[in-house]
């Protein structure tokens, strides 16, 4: 679609695997638009910059930042956020992961670390430490959980494993 | 950020008759990763985007020449670039400086083409591809051209492509026995923004150097080669010339101080990891190390 005087539209994507659409303005980003026409808040902007994972999303397979992607982007797309991750009231193994060990303490950033724990698995299912912290070097912890959430991500691989 | 329109052409052609000329206020977009970081604050206000999501998917693919090079389109992520068996097998030193370039989210969506045309000094990949004698390939209404990565940049985030013109890749000529390596040095997290990038490439013909090609970015206004640099090394022992090229390449540079550190500190971090990124590529495989 080609609108260069218009500045909102009508995205269509597939959210939790819901077809769905939204009215958007070409200037917001993905996680305001989760945020302003879906009330779903476990993307959320806190850094704004691209440095701290909170605003997380799926987008086509792939992690994404949402405070820098634009909604129109998701136009066509698939895109998972955490409230997406149970199945009715069962948690996925990395929420259930998360729990058990304790990884959080305010909550802020869990949202971003899950699904970011959730691509990490998909893409290696038995990370060792270093790959894990490789791997989530780019989510911040305003409450240093870090131990816990290294624990966290290898205990949601062996669940993973033997589910 | 302030209201803007999207154009998303479909083909190159399209998207260069798009974005016209330079002052109009329309803009290509590719991941934008570095334009939202700067439409958020209202550094920059375009009135309207033009994608470049939708053109020809060769521009997002990695090929391989038979001798070894490798062409890269512009719109290529950085994250595919990262594991791509190929780029890992002909320039190694590109997969190892991605690892640390910024978090897997970013890599995710940021383009090698922005990447290169986003013209900030403070990036990993330009001292990295100069190293490598990589070239730029452009395209605008006129035709295509291409131009090695050096000419690329012409000061803080100013680059020497004229209006209407895009990248449409980069092409990393085939390496051979060559050994390369870079050494980013951050200040803050290991994966910043460096504040200083450098990388190397040479042969080796016994111990001895040669076609040494040294390149600098972050502490410099805009990424370059290290001409002194080059000059102290060649045809010398490694061992013999760790020093000089290490006071050559603190002379040549022209730093500045910044939230990264002062100018003085760079100046010694340029003399001690100049020596370091030689030895890094001593020791690393031919074609560079991971
Ligand atoms: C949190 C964060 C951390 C980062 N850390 C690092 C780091 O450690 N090291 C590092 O090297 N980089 C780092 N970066 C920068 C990152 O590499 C760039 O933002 C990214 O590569 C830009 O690519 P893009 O596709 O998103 O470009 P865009 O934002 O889409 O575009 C950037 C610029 O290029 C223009 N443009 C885009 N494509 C083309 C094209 N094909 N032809 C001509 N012009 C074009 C746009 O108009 C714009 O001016 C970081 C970025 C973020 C957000
Ligand atoms: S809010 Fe997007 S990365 Fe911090
Ligand atoms: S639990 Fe508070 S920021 Fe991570």
């Amino acid at each position: 679609m080609t609108d260069t005087k218009n500045s909102r539209r009508t995205i269509r994507f597939t959210l939790n695997g819901r077809p769905v659409a939204a009215d958007i303005g070409l200037n917001q980003n993905i996680t305001e638009v989760l945020q302003d026409s879906f009330g779903l808040g476990g993307s959320r902007e806190s850094c704004g910059q691209g440095l701290c994972g909170c605003c997380t999303v799926i987008m086509d397979g792939k992690a994404v930042t949402g405070c820098l992607t634009l909604a129109a982007f998701a136009d066509g797309a698939s895109v998972t956020t955490v409230e997406g991750l149970a199945d009715g009231e069962t948690l996925s193994a990395e929420q259930e992961a998360f729990i058990e060990t304790g990884a959080f303490q305010c909550g802020f950033c869990t949202p971003g670390f899950i699904l970011m724990t959730k691509q990490l698995l998909d893409e290696n299912p038995d990370p060792d430490d270093e790959e894990i912290r490789h791997y989530l070097s780019g989510n911040l912890c305003r409450c240093g959980a870090y131990p816990e959430i290294v624990k966290a991500v290898r205990l949601a691989a062996g669940k993973r494993r033997n589910a | 950020m302030k209201p803007f329109g999207l154009a998303e052409p479909a083909s190159l052609k399209d998207a260069i008759a798009m974005i016209g000329d330079a002052d109009s206020g329309v803009r290509p977009i590719a991941g934008g990763s570095a334009l939202m970081l700067m439409m958020k604050p209202g550094i920059l206000q375009p009135e309207t985007l033009v994608s470049l999501r939708g053109i020809e998917p060769r521009y997002s693919s990695i090929e391989t020449a038979g001798d070894g090079g490798l062409f890269i389109g512009a719109m290529t992520t950085l994250r595919r670039m990262e594991l791509s068996a190929d780029v890992a097998r002909h320039a190694p030193v590109v997969t190892q400086a991605l690892r640390r370039l910024s978090n897997v989210r970013v890599r995710n969506i940021a383009t090698l083409g922005g990447h290169l045309a986003h013209g900030d000094p403070h990036l990993d990949l330009p001292p990295v591809l100069i190293a490598l004698r990589a070239k730029v390939h452009i395209a605008g209404r006129d035709g295509e051209r291409q131009i090695d990565v050096e000419d690329l940049f012409r000061s803080y985030l100013e680059t020497s492509l004229d209006s209407g013109e895009l990248i449409t890749g980069v092409t990393v000529p085939a390496q051979g026995n060559r050994k390369s390596a870079y050494i980013k040095h951050t200040t803050r997290s290991a994966d910043d923004w460096p504040a200083l990038g450098l990388a190397v490439s040479f042969s080796l013909d016994g111990d001895v150097l040669r076609d040494v090609r040294a390149a600098i970015g972050a502490a410099t206004d805009i990424p370059q080669r290290l001409k002194s640099v080059e000059t102290a090394l060649e045809g010398k022992r490694a061992a013999d010339a760790l020093q000089g090229a290490g006071d050559a390449a603190a002379a040549e540079a022209q730093v500045h101080s910044d939230a990264r550190g002062s100018a003085a500190y760079k100046r010694e971090l340029i003399r001690v990891f100049t020596g370091r990124v030689i030895r890094k590529a001593m020791e690393s495989a031919a074609g560079g190390t991971i």
